[in-house]
């Protein structure tokens, strides 16, 4: 497995597969945490954050098997994946940059909606009376 | 395993389940696009274009590209135990608080820390439900409040599609 990014490195490459998969409207983006548990130190643990297009972004094998080829399944090169250890120190200031970088990849999903929020807000006072 | 009503709801279990087991269990979050036959992008596009004529303001603002709405999914999974706890959404809104949350979440922080965050950092309908456990009838109804609205924002799906 390729080693460990620098988080800032880890940054730079989500941003890029983010926007990647929202040009593309297609594919998934998979994120994952857990602690970095090395059975010794009594520490809080670091935590290891995983980043990886799960090969989704690999073309379909279908389309392929046009040109006489037949691939039996996409292979495993063309998967991204990377990876970074955030120190327990650097938590706040990791989370606060991953929140903006996610934020400002995932362009696919829903933008706020100015009149729905004012729905809500009606919605909300009328929950608060009933409360 | 559960989807969530609430953000809220999913980041306080998954913190309860993390304080349970703290070495074993992850959290996942997937940003995702639905995957479609022909014959239902045709019918988006369709309805997309109906939409843009209907409210000519709108067509100069947003961009007139047929994407489908793509759906973030998170999800706390202890192995061990097989618990999982999921929450999904499809509102950039949502994400920035989301993941403060997970940050949180790694950090280690407790039910009651992650209650009071909610309280001051949710802009819209996580105000009035203080996570205090002593609380519990007086969220239930805001989060069945949070369900209904859900169903509203179906219910305009479904009519734009036609």
């Amino acid at each position: 497995m390729a080693p460990h990014l620098s988080n800032e490195e880890f940054f730079s490459s989500l941003t890029d597969l983010l926007s990647k998969t929202s040009q593309k409207a297609r594919g998934s983006v998979f994120l994952s945490q857990k602690p970095l548990i090395d059975g010794v130190s009594t520490a809080a643990p670091s935590i290891l954050v995983r980043a990886t297009d799960g090969n989704t972004n690999a073309p379909n094998p279908k389309s392929q098997s046009k040109d006489g080829k037949i691939t039996k399944k996409a292979s495993s090169k063309d998967k991204i994946k990377f990876s970074t250890v955030v120190k327990v120190d650097d938590l706040e200031a990791f989370y606060t940059r991953y929140a903006d970088v996610c934020k400002a990849g995932m362009t696919g999903l829903k933008k706020r909606d100015r009149s729905k929020r004012k729905a809500k807000g009606k919605g909300g006072a009328a929950k608060a009376t009933k409360a | 395993m559960p989807y969530l009503p609430t953000s809220q709801a999913f980041l306080e279990q998954s913190a309860q389940l993390l304080e349970a087991y703290p070495d074993t269990t992850r959290i996942t979050t997937k940003y995702h696009f639905p995957t479609e036959t022909p014959g239902a992008r045709a019918k988006r596009s369709k309805s997309q274009a109906k939409k843009a004529a209907s409210t000519t303001s709108e067509t100069t603002t947003t961009q007139t590209t047929s994407a489908p709405v793509a759906s973030l999914t998170l999800k706390t999974y202890n192995p061990t135990t097989g618990i999982v706890l999921q929450y999904q959404t499809n509102k950039i809104a949502e994400v920035s608080r989301l993941i403060t949350g997970l940050g949180k979440l790694a950090s280690g922080a407790d039910v009651a820390s992650l209650g009071l965050s909610g309280a001051g950092g949710g802009d819209v309908e996580m105000v009035d439900a203080p996570a205090v456990v002593e609380v519990v009838p007086a969220s239930a109804p805001a989060a069945n409040a949070n369900a209904g609205q859900g169903g509203k924002g179906k219910k305009k799906g479904g009519k734009g599609k036609r």
